[in-house]
Protein backbone atom coordinates (compact mmCIF):
# COMPACT_ATOMS: atom_id res chain seq x y z
CA UNK A 1 0.00 0.00 0.00
CA UNK A 2 2.96 2.29 1.12
CA UNK A 3 4.56 1.80 -2.36
CA UNK A 4 1.19 2.20 -4.47
CA UNK A 5 1.15 5.53 -2.65
CA UNK A 6 4.91 6.38 -3.03
CA UNK A 7 4.34 5.86 -6.73
CA UNK A 8 1.02 7.87 -7.06
CA UNK A 9 2.55 10.72 -5.34
CA UNK A 10 5.53 10.63 -7.63
CA UNK A 11 3.23 10.58 -10.52
CA UNK A 12 1.72 13.88 -9.36
CA UNK A 13 4.97 15.52 -8.80
CA UNK A 14 5.40 14.86 -12.36
CA UNK A 15 2.24 16.05 -13.45
CA UNK A 16 2.77 19.48 -11.62
CA UNK A 17 6.20 19.05 -13.14
CA UNK A 18 4.55 19.30 -16.33
CA UNK A 19 2.02 21.99 -15.37
CA UNK A 20 4.73 24.45 -14.49
CA UNK A 21 6.70 23.69 -17.89
CA UNK A 22 3.48 24.37 -19.88
CA UNK A 23 3.28 27.84 -18.09
CA UNK A 24 6.28 28.62 -17.58
CA UNK A 25 8.70 27.44 -20.76
CA UNK A 26 5.74 26.78 -23.36
CA UNK A 27 5.61 30.71 -23.82
CA UNK A 28 9.61 31.15 -24.52
CA UNK A 29 9.82 28.43 -27.05
CA UNK A 30 7.43 30.69 -29.15
CA UNK A 31 5.48 29.26 -32.16
CA UNK A 32 2.12 28.45 -29.96
CA UNK A 33 0.37 26.42 -32.41
CA UNK A 34 3.00 23.92 -33.11
CA UNK A 35 4.87 24.05 -29.40
CA UNK A 36 4.18 20.75 -27.74
CA UNK A 37 0.90 20.57 -25.50
CA UNK A 38 2.05 19.94 -21.42
CA UNK A 39 -1.12 19.73 -20.42
CA UNK A 40 -2.42 17.39 -23.07
CA UNK A 41 0.37 15.23 -22.17
CA UNK A 42 0.03 15.35 -18.21
CA UNK A 43 -3.70 14.42 -18.84
CA UNK A 44 -2.52 11.39 -21.10
CA UNK A 45 -0.06 10.34 -18.88
CA UNK A 46 -2.49 10.18 -15.92
CA UNK A 47 -5.33 8.66 -18.14
CA UNK A 48 -3.43 5.53 -19.28
CA UNK A 49 -2.61 5.13 -15.67
CA UNK A 50 -6.15 5.23 -14.62
CA UNK A 51 -10.04 4.30 -14.80
CA UNK A 52 -12.06 5.65 -17.89
CA UNK A 53 -14.25 7.71 -15.24
CA UNK A 54 -11.05 9.43 -13.32
CA UNK A 55 -9.35 9.74 -16.92
CA UNK A 56 -12.51 11.50 -17.78
CA UNK A 57 -13.21 13.82 -14.99
CA UNK A 58 -9.31 15.07 -15.47
CA UNK A 59 -9.92 15.80 -18.99
CA UNK A 60 -13.60 17.67 -18.65
CA UNK A 61 -11.00 19.47 -15.44
CA UNK A 62 -8.14 20.05 -17.91
CA UNK A 63 -10.90 20.76 -20.41
CA UNK A 64 -12.52 23.30 -18.68
CA UNK A 65 -8.98 25.09 -18.14
CA UNK A 66 -8.19 25.16 -21.42
CA UNK A 67 -11.67 27.02 -22.60
CA UNK A 68 -10.78 29.60 -19.80
CA UNK A 69 -7.68 30.30 -21.12
CA UNK A 70 -9.24 30.11 -24.85
CA UNK A 71 -12.64 31.37 -24.50
CA UNK A 72 -13.57 30.98 -28.40
CA UNK A 73 -16.43 28.10 -27.45
CA UNK A 74 -16.78 27.35 -24.31
CA UNK A 75 -17.34 23.67 -23.70
CA UNK A 76 -15.61 22.69 -27.07
CA UNK A 77 -12.02 22.13 -24.77
CA UNK A 78 -13.84 20.41 -22.11
CA UNK A 79 -15.87 17.81 -24.57
CA UNK A 80 -12.84 16.87 -26.84
CA UNK A 81 -10.38 16.67 -23.37
CA UNK A 82 -13.20 14.42 -21.81
CA UNK A 83 -13.78 12.08 -24.70
CA UNK A 84 -9.59 11.92 -25.00
CA UNK A 85 -9.02 10.84 -21.33
CA UNK A 86 -11.85 8.39 -21.20
CA UNK A 87 -10.70 6.76 -24.72
CA UNK A 88 -6.88 6.55 -23.44
CA UNK A 89 -7.95 5.36 -20.59
CA UNK A 90 -9.88 2.99 -22.46
CA UNK A 91 -7.59 2.14 -24.39
CA UNK A 92 -4.57 1.61 -21.81
CA UNK A 93 -6.71 -1.36 -20.28
CA UNK A 94 -7.23 -3.24 -23.31
CA UNK A 95 -3.81 -3.36 -25.83
CA UNK A 96 -1.36 -0.57 -24.40
CA UNK A 97 2.03 -2.58 -23.92
CA UNK A 98 5.15 -0.59 -22.41
CA UNK A 99 6.34 0.40 -25.59
CA UNK A 100 8.20 3.92 -26.38
CA UNK A 101 6.77 3.90 -29.75
CA UNK A 102 3.55 3.12 -28.93
CA UNK A 103 2.81 5.32 -26.21
CA UNK A 104 4.37 8.07 -28.37
CA UNK A 105 2.11 7.13 -30.76
CA UNK A 106 -1.35 7.21 -28.54
CA UNK A 107 0.00 10.94 -27.36
CA UNK A 108 0.27 12.05 -30.50
CA UNK A 109 -3.10 10.32 -31.27
CA UNK A 110 -4.67 11.84 -28.86
CA UNK A 111 -3.29 15.32 -29.42
CA UNK A 112 -4.73 15.54 -32.99
CA UNK A 113 -8.62 13.69 -32.12
CA UNK A 114 -8.40 16.84 -29.42
CA UNK A 115 -7.60 19.83 -31.58
CA UNK A 116 -10.06 18.09 -34.35
CA UNK A 117 -12.57 17.91 -31.60
CA UNK A 118 -12.06 21.24 -30.34
CA UNK A 119 -12.48 22.57 -34.12
CA UNK A 120 -15.28 21.20 -35.07
CA UNK A 121 -17.14 22.08 -32.40
CA UNK A 122 -15.97 25.41 -32.66
CA UNK A 123 -17.41 25.79 -35.82
CA UNK A 124 -15.98 27.28 -39.25
CA UNK A 125 -13.48 30.09 -38.83
CA UNK A 126 -11.40 32.77 -40.88
CA UNK A 127 -8.66 30.12 -41.93
CA UNK A 128 -10.73 27.29 -42.46
CA UNK A 129 -9.94 23.55 -40.81
CA UNK A 130 -7.64 22.31 -43.33
CA UNK A 131 -4.25 23.67 -42.11
CA UNK A 132 -5.42 23.39 -38.63
CA UNK A 133 -6.59 19.78 -39.09
CA UNK A 134 -3.70 18.70 -41.67
CA UNK A 135 -0.06 20.76 -40.70
CA UNK A 136 -0.84 22.67 -37.28
CA UNK A 137 -2.25 19.42 -35.54
CA UNK A 138 -0.28 16.75 -36.94
CA UNK A 139 3.14 18.95 -35.94
CA UNK A 140 1.75 19.68 -32.81
CA UNK A 141 1.23 16.05 -32.54
CA UNK A 142 4.74 15.40 -33.25
CA UNK A 143 6.06 17.62 -30.61
CA UNK A 144 4.03 16.50 -27.83
CA UNK A 145 4.73 12.91 -28.94
CA UNK A 146 8.73 13.70 -28.61
CA UNK A 147 8.13 15.76 -25.84
CA UNK A 148 6.12 12.62 -23.94
CA UNK A 149 9.07 10.05 -25.17
CA UNK A 150 11.71 12.25 -23.26
CA UNK A 151 9.61 12.60 -20.07
CA UNK A 152 8.66 8.53 -20.42
CA UNK A 153 12.53 7.92 -20.24
CA UNK A 154 13.35 10.77 -18.03
CA UNK A 155 10.98 9.16 -14.96
CA UNK A 156 10.63 5.87 -16.18
CA UNK A 157 11.13 4.64 -12.74
CA UNK A 158 9.10 7.35 -11.34
CA UNK A 159 5.84 6.59 -13.68
CA UNK A 160 6.51 2.75 -13.29
CA UNK A 161 6.94 2.09 -16.37
CA UNK A 162 9.30 -0.42 -18.12
CA UNK A 163 9.96 0.68 -21.73
CA UNK A 164 11.13 -1.26 -24.34
CA UNK A 165 12.92 -0.24 -27.53
CA UNK B 1 -11.45 -8.04 -7.65
CA UNK B 2 -15.23 -10.02 -7.61
CA UNK B 3 -16.94 -9.97 -11.54
CA UNK B 4 -19.65 -7.87 -9.98
CA UNK B 5 -17.51 -5.34 -8.36
CA UNK B 6 -15.86 -4.66 -11.67
CA UNK B 7 -18.77 -4.05 -13.50
CA UNK B 8 -20.23 -1.38 -10.88
CA UNK B 9 -16.58 0.29 -11.10
CA UNK B 10 -17.25 0.21 -15.21
CA UNK B 11 -20.72 1.21 -14.97
CA UNK B 12 -19.51 4.34 -12.30
CA UNK B 13 -17.04 5.34 -15.29
CA UNK B 14 -19.70 5.28 -17.68
CA UNK B 15 -21.86 7.39 -15.95
CA UNK B 16 -18.90 10.19 -14.85
CA UNK B 17 -18.01 10.02 -18.30
CA UNK B 18 -21.62 11.03 -19.18
CA UNK B 19 -22.06 13.57 -16.84
CA UNK B 20 -18.75 15.33 -17.97
CA UNK B 21 -20.18 14.90 -21.16
CA UNK B 22 -23.45 16.33 -20.52
CA UNK B 23 -21.99 19.07 -18.38
CA UNK B 24 -19.77 20.42 -21.54
CA UNK B 25 -22.30 20.01 -24.16
CA UNK B 26 -24.42 22.41 -21.65
CA UNK B 27 -21.91 25.11 -21.67
CA UNK B 28 -21.49 24.38 -25.40
CA UNK B 29 -24.98 25.11 -25.23
CA UNK B 30 -25.54 27.81 -23.14
CA UNK B 31 -22.34 29.91 -23.13
CA UNK B 32 -23.08 32.45 -20.61
CA UNK B 33 -23.37 30.00 -17.91
CA UNK B 34 -19.88 28.60 -19.67
CA UNK B 35 -18.55 32.59 -19.31
CA UNK B 36 -19.63 32.65 -15.59
CA UNK B 37 -17.60 29.47 -14.85
CA UNK B 38 -14.49 29.78 -17.25
CA UNK B 39 -14.70 33.59 -15.83
CA UNK B 40 -14.26 32.17 -11.94
CA UNK B 41 -11.88 29.37 -13.49
CA UNK B 42 -9.66 32.41 -14.76
CA UNK B 43 -9.57 34.43 -11.73
CA UNK B 44 -9.39 31.95 -9.41
CA UNK B 45 -7.29 28.42 -9.92
CA UNK B 46 -5.41 29.99 -13.23
CA UNK B 47 -4.64 32.74 -11.46
CA UNK B 48 -1.18 31.73 -10.68
CA UNK B 49 -0.49 30.06 -13.72
CA UNK B 50 -1.35 32.94 -16.08
CA UNK B 51 1.02 35.12 -13.35
CA UNK B 52 3.40 32.58 -14.50
CA UNK B 53 2.68 32.31 -18.09
CA UNK B 54 2.80 35.94 -17.91
CA UNK B 55 6.12 36.17 -16.85
CA UNK B 56 7.67 33.79 -19.17
CA UNK B 57 6.19 35.59 -21.93
CA UNK B 58 7.84 39.32 -21.05
CA UNK B 59 11.22 37.23 -20.87
CA UNK B 60 10.77 35.42 -24.81
CA UNK B 61 9.71 39.00 -25.97
CA UNK B 62 12.73 41.33 -24.04
CA UNK B 63 14.97 38.65 -25.57
CA UNK B 64 13.74 36.96 -29.11
CA UNK B 65 11.94 40.20 -29.93
CA UNK B 66 14.45 42.71 -29.46
CA UNK B 67 15.85 43.33 -32.87
CA UNK B 68 12.49 43.39 -34.02
CA UNK B 69 11.46 46.00 -31.66
CA UNK B 70 14.69 47.88 -32.44
CA UNK B 71 14.13 47.75 -36.43
CA UNK B 72 10.74 49.21 -35.38
CA UNK B 73 12.10 51.68 -32.94
CA UNK B 74 14.65 52.94 -35.77
CA UNK B 75 12.23 53.24 -38.74
CA UNK B 76 9.26 55.45 -36.12
CA UNK B 77 12.30 57.50 -35.15
CA UNK B 78 12.57 58.07 -38.80
CA UNK B 79 9.16 58.96 -39.20
CA UNK B 80 9.25 61.26 -36.28
CA UNK B 81 11.69 63.51 -37.77
CA UNK B 82 9.12 64.63 -40.17
CA UNK B 83 6.28 64.75 -36.98
CA UNK B 84 6.73 68.42 -35.82
CA UNK B 85 6.67 69.93 -39.74
CA UNK B 86 3.63 67.58 -40.53
CA UNK B 87 2.27 68.71 -37.15
CA UNK B 88 2.49 72.46 -37.53
CA UNK B 89 0.78 71.69 -40.94
CA UNK B 90 -2.20 70.01 -39.44
CA UNK B 91 -2.69 72.48 -36.39
CA UNK B 92 -2.56 75.39 -39.58
CA UNK B 93 -5.20 73.92 -41.70
CA UNK B 94 -7.09 72.39 -38.73
CA UNK B 95 -7.07 76.31 -37.76
CA UNK B 96 -8.19 77.63 -40.70
CA UNK B 97 -10.88 75.13 -41.46
CA UNK B 98 -12.14 76.17 -37.74
CA UNK B 99 -11.46 72.68 -36.25
CA UNK B 100 -10.03 72.33 -32.79
CA UNK B 101 -7.38 70.37 -31.22
CA UNK B 102 -7.47 66.78 -32.54
CA UNK B 103 -8.46 64.04 -30.20
CA UNK B 104 -5.55 61.67 -29.00
CA UNK B 105 -6.49 58.10 -27.58
CA UNK B 106 -5.23 57.25 -24.40
CA UNK B 107 -3.64 53.50 -25.15
CA UNK B 108 -2.70 50.31 -22.03
CA UNK B 109 0.11 48.34 -23.58
CA UNK B 110 -0.04 44.13 -23.07
CA UNK B 111 1.47 41.63 -23.44
CA UNK B 112 -1.01 38.23 -25.11
CA UNK B 113 -0.57 34.98 -23.36
CA UNK B 114 -0.70 32.90 -26.51
CA UNK B 115 -2.76 29.27 -25.78
CA UNK B 116 -1.92 25.68 -26.81
CA UNK B 117 -5.77 24.86 -28.33
CA UNK B 118 -5.87 25.35 -31.74
CA UNK B 119 -8.64 27.83 -31.28
CA UNK B 120 -5.81 30.26 -29.70
CA UNK B 121 -6.36 32.55 -32.31
CA UNK B 122 -10.42 33.57 -32.26
CA UNK B 123 -10.13 35.02 -28.60
CA UNK B 124 -6.56 35.90 -27.01
CA UNK B 125 -6.00 36.55 -23.25
CA UNK B 126 -4.19 40.09 -22.84
CA UNK B 127 -1.88 41.14 -19.58
CA UNK B 128 -4.09 44.46 -18.83
CA UNK B 129 -7.24 44.36 -17.15
CA UNK B 130 -9.40 46.54 -15.18
CA UNK B 131 -6.63 47.82 -12.80
CA UNK B 132 -4.75 49.19 -15.84
CA UNK B 133 -7.87 51.45 -16.66
CA UNK B 134 -9.56 48.16 -19.69
CA UNK B 135 -12.72 48.12 -20.37
CA UNK B 136 -15.33 45.74 -22.54
CA UNK B 137 -15.35 47.18 -25.93
CA UNK B 138 -11.72 48.86 -26.03
CA UNK B 139 -10.57 48.32 -29.46
CA UNK B 140 -6.86 45.91 -29.22
CA UNK B 141 -4.37 47.18 -32.42
CA UNK B 142 -0.98 45.75 -33.30
CA UNK B 143 1.52 47.93 -34.88
CA UNK B 144 0.36 46.03 -38.12
CA UNK B 145 -3.35 46.91 -37.84
CA UNK B 146 -6.49 46.19 -36.10
CA UNK B 147 -6.72 43.13 -34.16
CA UNK B 148 -9.97 42.84 -32.11
CA UNK B 149 -12.13 44.17 -29.52
CA UNK B 150 -11.64 43.30 -25.66
CA UNK B 151 -14.67 41.59 -24.70
CA UNK B 152 -14.39 40.42 -21.47
CA UNK B 153 -12.56 42.46 -18.16
CA UNK B 154 -10.83 41.01 -14.99
CA UNK B 155 -9.11 42.81 -12.40
CA UNK B 156 -5.73 41.97 -14.27
CA UNK B 157 -6.40 40.43 -17.51
CA UNK B 158 -8.73 40.51 -20.21
CA UNK B 159 -9.93 38.79 -23.13
CA UNK B 160 -10.23 40.09 -26.52
CA UNK B 161 -12.43 38.52 -29.34
CA UNK B 162 -10.36 39.15 -32.21
CA UNK B 163 -11.36 39.09 -36.32
CA UNK B 164 -11.10 35.68 -36.56
CA UNK B 165 -13.54 34.56 -34.29
CA UNK B 166 -17.11 33.94 -36.50
CA UNK B 167 -18.85 36.76 -34.35
CA UNK B 168 -16.33 39.38 -34.78
CA UNK B 169 -17.85 42.42 -36.86
CA UNK B 170 -16.60 46.01 -37.63
CA UNK B 171 -17.65 49.20 -39.80
CA UNK B 172 -15.42 49.66 -42.30
CA UNK B 173 -14.46 51.84 -45.80
CA UNK B 174 -11.44 51.88 -48.43
CA UNK B 175 -9.15 54.11 -48.85
CA UNK B 176 -9.01 55.72 -51.25
CA UNK B 177 -12.58 55.53 -52.50
CA UNK B 178 -14.67 56.14 -49.40
CA UNK B 179 -16.54 52.81 -49.98
CA UNK B 180 -18.33 51.24 -46.76
CA UNK B 181 -19.01 47.73 -45.33
CA UNK B 182 -18.92 46.14 -42.49
CA UNK B 183 -15.85 43.41 -42.32
CA UNK B 184 -15.97 40.12 -40.48
CA UNK B 185 -14.19 36.48 -41.36
CA UNK B 186 -14.60 35.12 -44.50
CA UNK B 187 -15.56 31.75 -42.69
CA UNK B 188 -14.55 28.54 -44.58
CA UNK B 189 -13.98 24.77 -43.94
CA UNK B 190 -11.78 24.47 -46.56
CA UNK B 191 -9.39 27.09 -46.80
CA UNK B 192 -5.89 27.26 -45.75
CA UNK B 193 -5.71 30.95 -45.58
CA UNK B 194 -7.01 33.31 -43.05
CA UNK B 195 -9.09 35.89 -44.83
CA UNK B 196 -11.60 38.90 -44.47
CA UNK B 197 -14.35 39.83 -45.88
CA UNK B 198 -15.79 43.27 -46.46
CA UNK B 199 -19.83 42.75 -46.89
CA UNK B 200 -22.35 45.34 -47.13
CA UNK B 201 -20.85 47.25 -50.23
CA UNK B 202 -23.53 48.40 -52.81
CA UNK B 203 -23.72 46.94 -55.81
CA UNK B 204 -22.80 50.46 -57.92
CA UNK B 205 -19.14 50.15 -55.86
CA UNK B 206 -16.41 48.39 -56.94
CA UNK B 207 -13.17 48.26 -54.93
CA UNK B 208 -9.99 47.75 -56.93
CA UNK B 209 -7.29 45.09 -55.46
CA UNK B 210 -4.72 46.59 -53.36
CA UNK B 211 -7.25 49.23 -51.78
CA UNK B 212 -6.69 49.72 -48.03
CA UNK B 213 -9.38 48.90 -45.76
CA UNK B 214 -10.05 50.82 -42.63
CA UNK B 215 -12.17 50.87 -39.60
CA UNK B 216 -14.71 53.82 -40.30
CA UNK B 217 -15.21 54.80 -36.82
CA UNK B 218 -19.49 54.35 -36.72
CA UNK B 219 -20.30 52.54 -34.07
CA UNK B 220 -18.46 53.78 -31.72
CA UNK B 221 -16.36 51.33 -30.90
CA UNK B 222 -12.96 51.48 -33.22
CA UNK B 223 -11.85 54.41 -33.74
CA UNK B 224 -11.77 55.46 -37.27
CA UNK B 225 -8.52 54.90 -39.63
CA UNK B 226 -6.71 51.45 -38.45
CA UNK B 227 -5.44 49.64 -41.15
CA UNK B 228 -7.60 46.34 -41.38
CA UNK B 229 -6.17 44.76 -44.43
CA UNK B 230 -6.13 45.20 -48.48
CA UNK B 231 -8.11 43.94 -51.38
CA UNK B 232 -7.32 41.08 -52.77
CA UNK B 233 -10.43 39.65 -55.06
CA UNK B 234 -13.97 39.41 -54.98
CA UNK B 235 -16.30 36.45 -53.77
CA UNK B 236 -19.64 35.22 -55.32
CA UNK B 237 -22.57 36.59 -54.25
CA UNK B 238 -25.27 34.71 -54.59
CA UNK B 239 -28.46 37.44 -53.98
CA UNK B 240 -26.58 39.93 -56.07
CA UNK B 241 -27.77 42.68 -53.88
CA UNK B 242 -24.35 43.62 -52.44
CA UNK B 243 -20.49 43.07 -53.02
CA UNK B 244 -18.39 41.28 -51.00
CA UNK B 245 -14.53 41.09 -51.27
CA UNK B 246 -11.84 39.28 -49.83
CA UNK B 247 -9.46 40.88 -47.91
CA UNK B 248 -6.00 39.88 -46.58
CA UNK B 249 -5.63 40.95 -42.78
CA UNK B 250 -3.44 43.35 -41.53
CA UNK B 251 -2.50 41.67 -38.30
CA UNK B 252 -1.98 38.08 -37.34
CA UNK B 253 -3.66 37.51 -34.16
CA UNK B 254 -1.77 33.78 -33.94
CA UNK B 255 1.48 36.37 -34.15
CA UNK B 256 0.71 39.21 -32.03
CA UNK B 257 2.79 39.20 -28.75
CA UNK B 258 2.58 43.10 -27.90
CA UNK B 259 -0.26 44.66 -28.49
CA UNK B 260 -1.81 48.05 -27.49
CA UNK B 261 -5.45 48.79 -25.95
CA UNK B 262 -7.59 51.64 -27.11
CA UNK B 263 -8.80 52.69 -24.28
CA UNK B 264 -12.43 53.62 -25.17
CA UNK B 265 -12.90 57.37 -26.06
CA UNK B 266 -16.60 57.22 -24.60
CA UNK B 267 -14.87 58.26 -21.31
CA UNK B 268 -12.57 60.95 -22.55
CA UNK B 269 -13.66 64.26 -22.69
CA UNK B 270 -14.64 65.68 -26.55
CA UNK B 271 -14.77 69.00 -25.94
CA UNK B 272 -11.40 70.67 -27.24
CA UNK B 273 -11.90 68.50 -30.70
CA UNK B 274 -14.55 71.51 -31.45
CA UNK B 275 -14.37 75.22 -31.74
CA UNK B 276 -15.41 77.31 -28.72
CA UNK B 277 -18.85 79.03 -29.20
CA UNK B 278 -18.43 82.40 -30.49
CA UNK B 279 -21.64 83.71 -29.23
CA UNK B 280 -21.57 85.80 -26.30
Amino acid sequence: MIQIRADRSRLWIVLGLLAVLHFAVRPRLGMSSVAPDFLMLALLLYAIRSRPGAAAVAGFLVGLAGDALAPSRIGAGALAHTVVGYVAAWGRAVFFPDNLFVNGLVIALGVWIRNAIVLIASGPAAGGLTMALLVWSPLQAITTAFTAALVLVLFQRWLDIRLEA
Amino acid sequence: MAPGSDRSLSRRDNALFLVCVALSVVMLVRPDWGNRVTSMVRVSVLRPFLWMQQRAEESRTSRAAFDRLRAERDSAAYAAQFLPSLRAENQRLRSLLGLGKRLTIPYVPAEVLHQSVPTDGRTLILSAGQNQGVQPFDAVVSSAGLLGVVRWVEPDRSVALTWAHPEFRASAFTQPGQVFGVIGPALQVTGSEQLLQLKGVAIRDSVPIGTLVTTSGLGGVYPNGIPVGTVFGQATEETGWERIYLVRPAANPEEATQVLILRNPKGTPVGQAFVADSAP
